[in-house]
């Protein structure tokens, strides 16, 4: 072996540039020749049949390349198709939850729908008093601090709404109308302390007025100490003071306080209409249409 | 001599034809990285180390044809010859030597690259391509040898920023 390294050491160089060129040129010739049959056309189909029955010929430089693309090349491969996924994924992913949003909300107005639905089904069993007619009306904004004081509704002087008209739904006596603008109005609702209902209580007939107290609630007010009133006792409106018709509910009697010496009796009410979830709404207007 | 930094860049030579060559190519023209890190080695490097490399490149970038590696390590390790040659014989000191003479190395592996693919239109193919692939490549160089010299470096750019 000593003779290639001097072989080496005198013509180094050149020995390496020679190994190179002969290593290129078998790379050459070894893409086409070396046991490659697939490089003619078979001439017939017998030929095809016994190539397809031959094992693959021996071909260096596609052994190479499958070792060089196995190491340069596959791992970038892997890399990119990751890459590609991801944002096939981050795309996808967007899309469905765009849908979903879509679906969510579709789902939530479906929801509301039905709950419309059942509202309105129950309404259809509420009958207005006599010699007035129903004005449906959606509210469009309430206001208050605490408790809502005011509301606006979709219906105004357009609508044939005034002032002072009472606002009831399904479950009894919301307010009156305050304001009135062309197509718009404003409710002034029970739980405004300023707004107060000439009451009577269903079963003894006593009378008192009904307004909200802060800090206290919905309240009857200046009821004689001697009358009768048990806590569940129905109230609805007297009818007198010409805004309200007589008989709706205002509420039911919570609890009874009594001072003594005192001319009044002081009675709380849970009222009849929740008033944090006013929805859809009636105008009471006189006359039959 | 070490082999590892020229793994790197054979990896790098991968990287650049599997990702690279689409990322950075400008309606169809892209860098000749190939020819552009062998013409780097040889003006760097000794005869032998540049010529090996230059077969070793000629290996990877041909690897996706088979019937053609040999070509591309010939004229690779070529280049590196005829291109180390040319730098011993010329005084390649200032900017625009080194410029010119990588602009050259890559328009001749273009053009024999180009020779040994076949096809048709091949003078079209070699000013489309070839011409404008080489003023590109020689782009890239220029940003390599400001970088390599010092006249650009990071801490500037940041003070720009």
């Amino acid at each position: 072996m000593n003779w290639i390294s001097n072989l080496f050491s005198r013509y180094g160089r050149n020995v390496h540039l020679i190994t190179i060129a002969i290593l290129s040129v078998v790379l050459t010739y070894g893409g086409y020749t070396i046991g490659d049959r697939h490089g003619d056309a078979p001439a017939s189909l017998d030929d095809r049949q016994s190539l397809t029955d031959d094992p693959p010929p021996f071909n260096v430089n596609r052994l190479l390349a499958d070792g060089l693309i196995t190491v340069f090349y596959y791992p970038f491969h892997r890399i990119e198709n990751s890459v590609a996924d991801l944002i096939r994924v981050q795309e996808e992913n967007r899309e469905y939850h765009e849908a979903l949003v879509e679906v969510s909300v579709r789902l939530s107005m479906l929801e509301e729908a039905r709950l419309e639905n059942d509202r309105l089904r129950d309404i259809l069993g509420f009958d207005p008093p006599p010699t007035y007619t129903l004005l449906p009306a959606e509210v469009v904004s309430i206001t208050g601090e605490i408790v809502p004081v005011s509301a606006t509704i979709n219906r105004g002087a357009e609508d044939s709404v005034f002032v002072n008209q009472p606002i009831i739904n399904q479950d009894g006596l919301i307010g009156r109308v305050s304001t009135v603008m062309p197509h718009y109005a404003t409710i002034q609702l029970l739980t405004d302390p300023a707004n107060r209902v000439a009451s009577r209580l269903v079963t003894s007939r006593d009378m008192g007025i009904a307004k909200y107290v802060v800090g206290e609630g919905l309240i009857l007010d200046n009821f004689p100490v001697q009358a009768e009133v048990r806590e569940g006792d129905r109230v609805v409106s007297s009818g007198l003071g010409g805004v309200y018709p007589a008989g709706l509910k205002v509420g039911a009697v919570r609890s009874v306080f009594r001072e003594e010496e005192a001319v009044f009796t002081t009675v709380h009410l849970d009222p009849a209409v929740d008033f944090l979830r006013l929805d859809e709404l009636f105008i009471l207007r006189q006359g039959r249409q | 001599m070490r082999i590892i930094p020229y793994i790197l860049y054979l990896l790098l030579l991968g990287l650049f034809e599997v990702i690279g060559r689409e990322a950075v190519g400008i309606s169809g023209v892209t860098i000749n990285l190939a020819a552009f890190m062998v013409m780097a080695v040889s003006l760097y490097k000794t005869e032998t180390v540049a010529a090996w490399f230059g077969f070793a490149c000629g290996l990877v970038l041909a690897a996706p044809t088979p019937e053609l590696m040999g070509w591309h390590a010939l004229v690779l390790s070529g280049l590196a010859f005829v291109a180390y040659n040319v730098k011993e014989r010329l005084n390649l000191e200032s900017l625009y030597s080194k410029l010119l003479w990588i602009f050259g190395g890559v328009l001749m592996h273009s053009t024999v690259s180009l020779l040994i693919s076949g096809g048709e239109s091949f003078l079209f193919r070699l000013i489309s391509y070839g011409l404008s692939g080489a003023v590109y490549t020689t782009v890239l160089a220029l940003l390599f040898f400001l970088f390599k010299e010092g006249v650009i470096t990071v801490k500037k750019i940041r003070s720009i920023f």
